[in-house]
């Protein structure tokens, strides 16, 4: 039979963690669902009573959001419009029931390749914030999640917090995600873009980044590269080519067919990037 | 006292028409509306006896061969457990609708992945759980087994009583002006109804009771005391509140009778819930179809010739094989036709019904047909639908029973704004989103089933209806209590309604749209009679008697009921049996669906803007419970056309989208604003309500209409169902779009 | 004796916890296994049977109460995460300001057929219209996505929460 915890400070439950054997429990959305059909058997190590792991603060000029966050508080949060794709990624998890519990950090550990929240954080350049009782290490997201289902998180680590750098919380950012339906839906594909502009309107800096397409959402380096300098208008979009999404490996599955991944992928990024330049060619509501 | 009528003919008086209480027909509130929305509705779960221990099932992970035994000893020796089960009379599948025997038995015989074989048996849920998951099953697998109606040295059936054939088909094809001849395939559905199967069984000596999520407790009460081998007498289900069926509860289920054996063996009661994943699994789907149509028509459209060929699968030695073609031989007219069946047999959960079996698939491609051959001609799709109406039964040659097809064509067209369509597809946009409209036609054929009711008239003067018959969402409490009131001139909140207990009398169940006009005519007859009893006390002939408000009328008298009964309680027993009016004329039910779609130019997306359906069912009982009706088949419509579908493994024969996050029903953001129209219909062929069914007419077509504005809105033809995302940007593509 | 209200935090690890639960404004106290679900024991421990499983996986919605006035999914919600919030079900919204309207509005517009999900979408519409969301029909049907329906209620759930939200407005 499971035991139970639910520690009140992360030095606390890293203690715990540091004996071994315990499973994490944040918003538990994601929890008792991987179980399967099995009852829970896991040693379970709740932290949603530690106050230290919610919200949104700033801290040197970085947006520290709490491991703990729940999406409901990301989408009330006053945000940079850099934090535009998060909100709305935010807003298509699951249900509002989901969203009200599920956090942030769960959303990362679990690491599904159709995570809803990885391909914004991508875009903001996140960093994962870990913490042990061997002491505090930072990741870059792209370094954290590792797999599908597989983490960088030590079995003995705790994720206190994503921190997104200041220098990265500029800009506009749009997110697109498509699904069977309309709603309550596991993603087919997702992108996020920020697009920061000089003021002549070029694109100054951008960050692309697809998700439900390979087994981990990703960057699309090449793309961002190829946009910088031009026009933030209707014009650049004409840049993206096939090349752009080698780095994609989208699979066959009940929700689509690998091909259509590839194309609806390459679409959603034109999409969001005219959302982002302001051009609005695409809608994010539908009909 | 029992009155009985049996349908051998019209019954000419509309005795409705003639009551005074003016409650049948109104969009009147559910009775049983406070309870569901409280909270405080008893299903079949929710009535725990103290005690009570849980069962799970414990299923097979092979599509077919033989399970050589359990290892019972090691999980019976876990905390909490009491038994682990395997009993030669467990079910293998559940029963097909109004079977009254029990469906296959022994569950060492596997003929499908998901099977159960055993149940495990512990104090607490949790439990019985982890003991199924536990348990170590000896599996025998038999090499060869077919999963899909494609694999090689799949078996075929072609029942001789399935084919009909008239005229000369390939001839007509030959000299028609215009034709279509196309092969369009339906995915597996599940009813996936809210409430997962759970049966709760209890015994008192040798008497079995059983709390059930079940839709048709006469012949579920037969199937159950079949399948345990005891006589029926000594079995009662109770199913006062069913959380939707859909089908899949029309017989009864692999859990009843696992919970009916261990509550026996284990002397308590014994609860035996089905997780969603077992639902999916273990209850019926409606088979998946390949079908050919072909039509031929002249240059005026006119049709001279339909051909409907289906191929569908099932278990082996199952009876029920989904009857695609139901509605084709009397919907259109055309002398040439072909009817054709075909069935494969695979190792696969077992098909059964689901929502409309038979039209909810086959009209919906047939209406797609259609589409494809007024596209063709060049016709509208509406005035192609009204040049081929037949005026009679065009195989049978026996006249319909009463017709709205043309109306419900010509009303919704119009209320749709259907002129604005314009025909050439593609034309309209609307910034990356393609608009178009579509419609189809919806039939049902209609049924009566023996159905029994009583009703007892207080000497207070307060009613009470009962009869085994269930509500399993469509307004059957509503409605029998709006035909008692009626009859009876009592408001309506002096009428009760007892339904789903088999201790009542037999009704028909729920299932085929029939439950409504079936049951509505046994509480109609026994109405009649304590009318005729009333019309005997107060001295007066049946036609001058008035019954309203409480107080019977006749002449210039006026009294209350309660100085009539004068103390005493009046009861009587109606019968309702179908009878020789099948035969003479054809019943069914009509209508017409008007549907407007985006597709979304970029990514394939399609969203239903708005859609319209317009009925015809004879007399609407409850215009609010009707509407609600039609709302569900259309939504259902909805799901058919653009998302559902189930995914078997093609190595063994699992589902592998077994769950509500993979098996995509339509979310409320998917549905928009629907219109229901219900047409001013009587049908006196059907019963003396004039009442024809109305549960599933929404289903039978509605997803054609989407497909073909679809069509409409970008050219892209789908033939093969769901027309998902992809499906619909590749055929963009191969336009060039 | 400690209070139920006192926000009472454990850290020892222990596998059969004393729980104390707020429920509909009423305090209960029981035993339960860490691995107990708020739905499990709201229907098995407290009888509170108005609550349903429709998929003991968080994807339909049928479960859905509120902890703190939020809507949650009580089949995802270990009965131990509760402890410290109040819980509201189906059974407390006869004494909910919005609940109790929105209850006679679906009752009022037919937003129910078999029933089984409406003590859900009745938890999940009260609590759109308290979240401000019930501000146009798309938003209705957006807050409202995640309750399925298999009978199709759907616009007239959507009636239901437009009509109950325009009441609590007025007031």
């Amino acid at each position: 039979m499971p035991r139970y915890a639910r520690p009140s400070t992360p030095d606390e439950a890293i203690a715990l963690l540091a004996e071994g054997g315990w499973t994490i429990l944040a918003g538990g959305t994601d929890f008792y669902p991987a179980q399967g059909a099995r009852p829970i058997r896991d040693d379970i190590l709740d932290i949603g009573a530690i106050e230290a792991l919610r919200g949104i603060r700033e801290d040197k000029g970085d947006i520290v959001i709490g491991a703990a966050t729940s999406w409901t508080e990301i989408v009330r949060a006053r945000l940079p419009m850099a934090f535009d794709a998060l909100k709305a990624a935010a807003r298509e998890v699951g249900s509002v029931q989901i969203q009200n519990t599920g956090t942030i950090a769960g959303n990362l550990c679990n690491a599904s390749p159709a995570a809803d929240g990885v391909p914004a954080l991508l875009v903001l350049d996140a960093e994962v914030e870990l913490a042990s009782t061997r002491g505090i290490r930072r990741l870059p997201l792209r370094d954290f999640v590792l797999g599908n289902r597989r983490t960088a998180r030590a079995a003995d680590e705790l994720v206190t917090a994503i921190r997104v750098p200041t220098a990265s919380a500029a800009g506009r950012s749009s997110f697109f995600k498509l699904g069977a339906r309309r709603y309550l839906v596991i993603s087919i594909a997702m992108a996020a873009v920020r697009v920061e502009t000089d003021l002549q309107g070029r694109i100054a800096r951008c960050a692309i980044a697809v998700g439900a397409c390979s087994a981990v959402a990703r960057r699309l380096e090449r793309l961002e590269a190829d946009l910088v300098g031009r026009p933030a208008d209707a014009a650049a979009l004409g840049v993206i080519g096939e090349r752009h999404f080698d780095g994609l490996a989208p699979i066959d599955d009940v929700r689509a067919s690998a091909v259509y991944r590839m194309e609806a992928a390459r679409e959603i990024v034109g999409r969001a990037l005219a959302d982002a330049f302001g051009t609005t060619a695409g809608q994010g509501v539908a009909a | 006292m029992t009155v009985h009528i049996r349908m051998d003919d019209r019954v000419e008086a509309d005795r409705l028409e003639d009551m005074a209480q003016g409650v049948v027909g109104k969009p009147l509130d559910r009775p049983d509306g406070a309870r569901k929305a409280s909270g405080t509705a008893a299903y079949a779960m929710d009535s725990l006896p103290d005690g009570a221990c849980f069962g799970v099932l414990a299923r097979a992970t092979i599509a077919a061969g033989r399970l050589e035994g359990v290892d019972a000893a090691a999980v019976e020796a876990l905390p909490g457990v009491r038994a682990v089960i395997v009993d030669e009379r467990m079910l293998r599948n559940p029963a097909q609708g109004m079977a009254g025997k029990a469906p296959v038995q022994d569950p060492h015989e596997i003929a499908y992945f998901g099977q159960p074989v055993a149940l495990v048996v512990a104090e607490s849920f949790e439990q019985a759980r982890h003991g199924a998951i536990a348990l170590v099953l000896r599996l025998e697998a038999r090499a060869g087994a077919v999963v899909g109606p494609d694999d090689a040295g799949v078996e075929i059936e072609t029942p001789e009583k399935k084919q009909q054939s008239s005229g000369d088909l390939d001839a007509a094809m030959r000299e028609a002006v215009f034709g279509v001849d196309q092969t369009y395939t339906t995915p597996v559905h599940a009813s996936a109804a809210m409430e997962p199967h759970a049966s709760i069984a209890q015994w008192d000596e040798d008497r079995l009771t059983l709390r059930g999520s079940y839709q048709m407790l006469r012949f579920n009460r037969a199937e159950l005391a079949d399948a345990l081998g005891i006589d029926e007498k000594n079995v009662r289900i109770l199913a006062p509140f069913v959380g939707g069926g859909f089908g899949s509860k029309l017989g009864i289920a692999p859990e009843a009778v696992a919970a009916a054996i261990a509550a026996q063996r284990l002397g308590v009661p014994v609860a035996v819930p089905m997780s969603r994943q077992q639902v999916f699994e273990g209850v019926m789907r409606r088979s998946e179809t390949t079908q050919r149509i072909r039509l031929a028509a002249g240059a005026d459209g006119r049709l001279t010739g339909i051909g409907h060929e289906a191929l569908v699968s099932n278990l082996p030695g199952e009876k029920f094989s989904e009857p695609v073609t139901q509605a084709t031989p009397f919907l259109y007219r055309g002398e040439n036709r072909v009817i054709g069946h075909r069935i494969a047999r695979v190792n696969r959960t077992c098909a059964g019904s689901v929502r409309a079996p038979g039209e909810a698939v086959g009209v919906t491609m047939l209406e797609i047909a259609m589409d494809e051959l007024a596209a063709a001609a060049g016709i509208d799709p509406v005035e192609l639908r009204l040049r081929n109406i037949p005026d009679e039964d065009p195989t049978q040659q026996i006249p319909f029973s009463s017709h709205k097809l043309a109306e419900a064509l010509r009303s919704g067209a119009d209320r749709f704004g259907w002129d604005r369509r314009r025909t050439e597809p593609g034309q309209v946009r609307d910034g990356e989103w393609l608009v178009g409209m579509g419609m189809a036609s919806a039939v049902r054929v209609n049924m009566l089933v023996e159905a029994k009711a009583r009703v007892s008239l207080s000497s207070d003067g307060h009613a009470l209806v009962e009869t085994d018959m269930t509500d399993i969402g469509t307004g059957t409490y509503a409605i029998l209590t709006q035909i008692a009131a009626e009859m009876l001139g009592l408001p309506m909140d002096r009428v009760e309604t007892r339904l789903g207990d088999t201790d009542l009398p037999p009704g028909s169940g729920s299932g085929g749209s029939f439950g409504a006009a079936s049951n509505g005519t046994a509480v109609f007859m026994a109405c009649e009679e304590i009318r005729r009893m009333i019309c005997e006390r107060f001295g007066c002939e049946a036609h001058d008697l008035t019954l309203k408000d409480g107080r019977a009328i006749a002449g210039n008298r006026s009294v209350p009921l309660a100085e009539i009964l004068g103390g005493e309680d009046l009861v009587a027993e109606g019968h309702a049996e179908p009878g020789d009016a099948e035969d003479k004329v054809r019943q069914a039910t009509y209508g017409s669906y008007f549907a407007e779609v985006g597709v979304n130019a970029v990514t394939g997306e399609t969203r239903v803007r708005r859609m319209l359906g317009v009925f015809a069912a004879g007399r609407i009982l409850n215009a609010k419970t009707a509407r609600s009706q039609c709302l569900g088949g259309m939504t259902f419509g909805i799901g058919m056309a653009l998302t559902e579908e189930i995914f078997h493994d093609p190595r063994d024969g699992h589902i592998v989208n077994r769950d509500f996050a993979e098996y995509h029903l339509p979310v409320n953001a998917d549905v928009p604003q629907i219109d229901v129209v219900l047409l001013e219909e009587r049908d006196a062929w059907a019963n003396p309500l004039q009442a024809k069914g109305i549960g599933e007419l929404g289903i039978c077509g509605a997803a054609a209409a989407v497909v073909n504005a679809i069509h409409n809105a970008t050219g892209v033809r789908v033939r093969d169902l769901p027309a998902t995302l992809d499906k619909v940007l590749e055929g963009l593509e191969r336009q060039g779009g | 004796m400690r209070s139920a209200d006192t926000p009472f935090v454990r850290s020892a690890a222990r596998t059969d916890l004393d729980l104390h639960l707020r429920v509909n404004g009423r305090s209960h106290r029981i035993r339960a296994e860490a691995r107990e679900t708020l739905l499990d024991v709201l229907r098995e421990r407290l009888g509170l049977f108005g609550t349903k499983k429709g998929c003991d996986h968080g994807q339909c919605g049928a479960c859905t109460v509120l902890v703190d006035g939020r809507r949650v999914l009580s089949c995802l919600t270990l009965a131990a995460q509760a402890e410290h919030g109040a819980v509201t079900t189906v059974e407390g919204m006869v004494e909910h300001p919005v609940g109790r309207l929105v209850q006679a509005a679906f009752v009022a517009e037919d937003g129910l057929q078999c029933g089984y999900c409406t003590p859900g979408q009745i938890v999940s519409a009260t609590a759109c219209i308290l979240e401000g969301a019930a501000t146009s029909d798309e938003a209705i049907r957006e807050a409202m996505s995640g309750n399925l329906c298999r009978c199709g209620a759907y616009p007239n759930i959507v009636a239901a929460v437009r009509s109950a939200a325009a009441v609590v407005e007025r007031r």
